[in-house]
């Protein structure tokens, strides 16, 4: 018993002690954790569990990481308090949605842009994907514009909330189109947006594609378009909108991905972004992702940082028009 | 009778102890404040990534089944509601345990929790097609009138005026509306940094309910034990089965609006326990005794939130749409293995969606088993000298409130709600009522806006708001609701004086 | 049975009724009015219930709620000091176990009626200090993984 006291204690000095020294060789020395900026069981916090499930093996980072959930106002409450209140000492790391935050951040009212975090790494592209129910009248992208153009402003469709990638989507759809659509934000994210088209309550919406297709699956809802720049492997039948004759790039694909405040030491952003792209490349990440119809698009810190830089540009000039 | 064929799956070893642990480890989860059982469910999931698909559900069922149970413990003994489900045990719950008779609470939590649990469960294996349109067909109009019928059971809410029962509704309403807001992302009223993420539901609870508790045990000083030895009566199961038998129209009450409410996504369990409540007092013979220890209380708040927990999946089964918060934690785990919900999943996976469904069932039961154990081991609560209990309190108040979203605000809040929960308490306001302003408050404002953008590009707000059968259901309801509160306002003025009010409130402790 | 403390009661409601108009004017003077309709209407029907009970105050009217009473407020007195100092100040500055430990000992000594003069008391109370912090740490840092802010020890 004494033996064990005082190796209990011991333990804890070398702990306190090492934390505090200058070098971040040992890091990470506790377990980290990571903040989601929606509610438990959302896409990202979902996808977030999966690809962090192997932070404690030993090639790895050795420590496990826990998620917390700060959901609110469309990521804005957990992205604000990852950017004034998280401690930038690389126990603190947050998952990020690309374009959700930067949309925001143009926006105005937050406390946030890409300047105040730093990249570590991408897990995750979901594009979005435009959804009518399954007894719609509705067969094409064609078939709604011809609508919203004989409605103006009568077409109601969903989606999970304001300068989110659903809403870019809808507003590049207007642009594209030369329409004036009624997009309705739903307050209960994606899922709800997705209620909203099945139950009847909108004409479609915008969502997910992860979801879309599971939707789709359970035969729920037709998929019309894709909001990207190619057709996706998990709907290859389904055609974008350039095809389709709309002029919409790829700026409202949900990029997912882990971020610290900015402060980290470097040396503690140099680890993990050597070692958390390797971590999302774990065969069993991968399978579950495979499983859950989650699309994966791993990129390393460099690639994020020119990633973010481009949409922060096109985010700027679409949004400017408003 | 599926159900029944896939039954001997949850008796093989393995499955069998996973039910086990499941139940066991979510009664502990659920009694620990602050873990909710939305947070319980999310903390297991990483465990279901080695078990097999049908092995990972067993685990996810059962722990679902017990936290919302577990969390009567808590509500009882200490009076922290462990999640928003709870809130109405406390009221009656609580009270029973102050005077010694905690025993007899948490068994007839567990008893009326298991019959209703059992009612839900069987809803979702017999009525599941029909319920799904069910769950529908509640749009942004109809949600938004269902808010407003839980408005109007503020007034009537556990508290002697009715005025200052709709005072602690509005400022619990104005509380849920600091921080951003949900849908065009403005900063509300954010006074202090601690709230510019608004106000955390759980942690607000917990100040609420805990905090003046402590603080009014502190008003008692350091006098004597001897003074307020509290008898701890034993209490046989025999009878709490008696006792729940006779109590039918509380725990029928209970069943059913646990059940209906349920279904609706996105309200359901948050406020079935305090609609249920508020019902089986209104319909009791003996509605006056409500609030003083009243085993009706109990049944009907338990067996409320208990039965949420069956219909609360359908639309996840049948639909692939998560109901509720809990439902889509459970989502991501079929979603690991590969499952994917929707009409085919019975056909797909048989064996995997019945196993499921009957690890809830069998669930219920242990749930009930372990419960009834725990109840005579805890009774003994009450003989805690309260200089004890008030620091044990306090101190799972912080913890727990910490423990939500890693957040120091969420302890200031917490906190200064409590103080002020205190001396608004003494002064004849409520906290039922304002935990559920706090909760309605956001579902009734995010449906009202996005009920009127839909209006106003199709229909105009009038004829979206005030057309369709269920709309006028529910509008009636709330006219109902409000006539019957007026009139018990003005029938109780004839004989209520000021010394039968105050009587009342000498009665609380 | 005891009149109620009409002052208390005035003040009680009086402080109400400030905020509730208070909320009412920042509801009805924040831009963007898009995002105030709701609370408009709530601090409305807020401010205008507040008064009534504020008036009814004055009227010495009020029918519910027994006040605080002087030795109640002498009681408490010592230990809400202690609950603000522990969680507004200690629980961060300390860090959460010592602070929680700290603040749990100095409740217990203040409250627990067996006499100070004892060795018996002042082990008991350590001891149940100890096991409540045993129980904490087992239940929030080992079980739920919980990271709580550390600064003295842990």
């Amino acid at each position: 018993m004494k033996k064990w006291i005082a190796g209990a204690v011991m333990a804890l000095a070398t702990m306190s002690g090492s934390a505090y020294a200058d070098g971040h060789e040992a890091y990470p020395e506790r377990p980290i954790l990571m903040m989601v900026s929606y509610g438990a069981g959302g896409a990202t916090d979902f996808q977030a569990r999966i690809v962090t499930m192997t932070a404690g093996n030993e090639d790895a980072l050795g420590m496990p990481i826990a998620i917390v959930n700060r959901p609110g106002a469309g990521g804005r409450v957990g992205w604000n308090w990852f950017a004034t209140e998280a401690e930038a000492d690389g126990y603190t790391l947050g998952a990020y949605n690309i374009p959700h935050f930067i949309a925001q951040s143009i926006e105005g009212g937050v406390s946030y842009s890409t300047d105040d975090f730093e990249p570590i790494a991408n897990w995750g592209a979901d594009p979005a994907v435009f959804v009518v129910g399954a007894d719609s009248d509705f067969n094409s992208m064609e078939d709604v514009v011809t609508y919203a153009k004989e409605n103006p402003g009568g077409l109601t469709f969903s989606g999970a909330g304001l300068f989110v990638g659903h809403h870019i989507a809808a507003l590049q759809l207007e642009k594209a189109a030369g329409v004036k659509l009624a997009y309705i934000p739903n307050n209960a994210g994606g899922a709800g947006a997705m209620r909203a088209v099945i139950a009847g309550e909108v004409l479609g919406g915008v969502n997910n594609l992860s979801d879309a297709f599971r939707a789709q699956a359970a035969g729920n809802v037709k998929i019309l378009g894709v909001f990207d720049l190619e057709r996706n492997s998990f709907l290859p039948d389904v055609p974008t909108m350039k095809e389709q004759g709309f002029d919409i790039d790829n700026a409202s694909v949900n990029f997912r991905g882990v971020m610290v405040p900015k402060g980290t030491p470097q040396p503690i952003i140099d680890k993990l972004a050597a070692t958390v792209p390797t971590m999302f490349e774990n065969s069993r990440v991968q399978s579950r992702m495979e499983a859950g119809g989650s699309p994966m698009h791993i990129m390393t810190r460099d690639e994020v940082l020119e990633m973010w830089a481009a949409r922060q540009e096109t985010l700027e000039a679409l949004l400017a028009g408003l | 009778m599926d159900f029944l064929f896939y039954l001997d799956d949850v008796f093989t070893p393995i499955n069998f102890g996973l039910l086990l642990l499941g139940t066991i480890g979510g009664l502990i989860l659920g009694a620990t404040p602050g873990l909710s059982p939305t947070m319980a469910v999310a903390l297991l999931i990483p465990f279901t990534f080695q078990l097999e698909p049908q092995q990972g559900l067993i685990l996810l069922g059962a722990a679902y089944t017990s936290t919302v149970a577990g969390g009567a413990v808590s509500a009882i003994l200490l009076k922290i509601p462990g999640a928003p489900a709870n809130i109405a045990t406390t009221l009656d719950g609580h009270t029973m345990a102050t005077k010694g008779e905690g025993a007899k609470a948490l068994q007839l939590s567990f008893l009326a929790s298991a019959v209703g649990g059992l009612f839900g469960v069987f809803l979702l294996i017999f009525l599941t097609p029909v319920l799904a349109q069910w769950a529908l067909a509640f749009g942004p109009s109809h949600l938004f009138w269902l808010a407003i019928l839980g408005v109007t059971v503020i007034g009537t809410l556990d508290s002697s005026s009715v005025v200052k029962g709709l005072l602690s509704g509005c400022i619990g309403l104005w509380l849920a509306t600091i921080g951003f807001d949900d849908i065009m992302g403005a900063q509300r009223f954010i006074f202090h940094p601690a709230v510019s993420g608004g106000i955390n539901v759980i942690p607000a609870l917990i100040g609420l309910f805990a905090i003046p508790q402590v603080i009014t045990m502190f008003t008692k000083g350091r006098h004597k034990a001897e003074a307020e030895v509290i008898e701890v009566k034993r209490h046989p199961i025999r009878l709490a089965i008696l006792e729940v038998a006779r109590r039918k129209t509380a725990l029928a009450i209970g069943t059913l609006t646990g059940s209906i409410i349920g279904l609706i996504p996105g309200v359901g369990g948050q406020i079935a326990g305090l609609v249920a409540y508020d019902q089986a007092k209104k319909f009791s013979k003996e509605s006056e005794k409500f609030g003083t220890g009243h085993s009706e209380g109990v049944i009907a708040a338990e067996s409320a939130n208990n039965a949420m927990v069956g219909p609360s999946l359908v639309p996840l089964l049948t639909l692939s749409i998560p109901g509720s918060p809990t439902a889509a934690v459970l989502l991501g785990g079929l979603l690991i293995h590969g499952i994917f919900p929707g009409p085919d999943l019975f056909i797909n996976y048989p064996q995997v969606a019945w196993t499921f469904i009957d690890s809830m069932l069998i669930g219920q039961l242990l749930m009930c088993i372990f419960g009834l154990y725990i109840a005579g081991l805890a009774a003994s609560v009450a003989r805690v000298p309260h200089a004890v209990m008030a620091a044990v309190v306090l101190g799972l108040a912080v913890f727990g409130s910490y423990s939500v979203q890693n957040s120091m605000g969420d302890v200031y809040v917490m906190a200064s709600l409590g103080l002020a929960m205190y001396f608004l308490e003494r002064f004849g306001f409520s906290a039922a009522p304002l935990v559920l302003g706090l909760i309605l408050g956001p579902i009734a404002e995010a449906n009202f806006i996005q009920g009127s953008m839909i209006a106003n590009a199709t229909v105009g707000v009038g004829s979206y708001f005030f057309t369709g059968w269920l709309n006028w259901l529910l509008i009636v309801i709330v006219l109902a609701s409000v006539s019957y509160s007026v009139w018990m306002e003005i029938a109780q003025r004839r004989y209520t004086t000021k010394d039968d009010a105050v009587a009342k409130e000498e009665a609380l402790p | 049975m005891t009149e109620l403390p009409r002052n208390q009661h005035i003040l009680a409601s009086g402080i109400i009724a400030v905020v509730g108009a208070t909320v009412a004017y920042i509801s009805f003077t924040q831009e963007p009015a898009d995002a105030f309709i709701f609370p408009r209407l709530i601090s409305s029907v807020f401010a205008v219930l507040a008064v009534w009970t504020f008036i009814k105050a004055v009227m010495g009217r009020t029918k519910v709620g027994n006040g605080v009473s002087a030795a109640a407020m002498r009681n408490m007195l010592p230990g809400l000091i202690v609950t603000v100092i522990y969680i507004f100040w200690a629980a961060k500055a300390l860090g959460f176990y010592t602070a929680t430990a700290i603040a749990f000992f100095v409740l217990l000594s203040l409250y627990d009626p067996a006499p100070h003069g004892q060795l018996r008391t002042w082990i008991k109370r350590v001891l149940i200090t100890a096991g409540f912090m045993a129980v904490m740490y087992g239940l929030f840092a080992l079980l739920l993984n919980v990271f709580t802010p550390r600064e003295v020890f842990f």
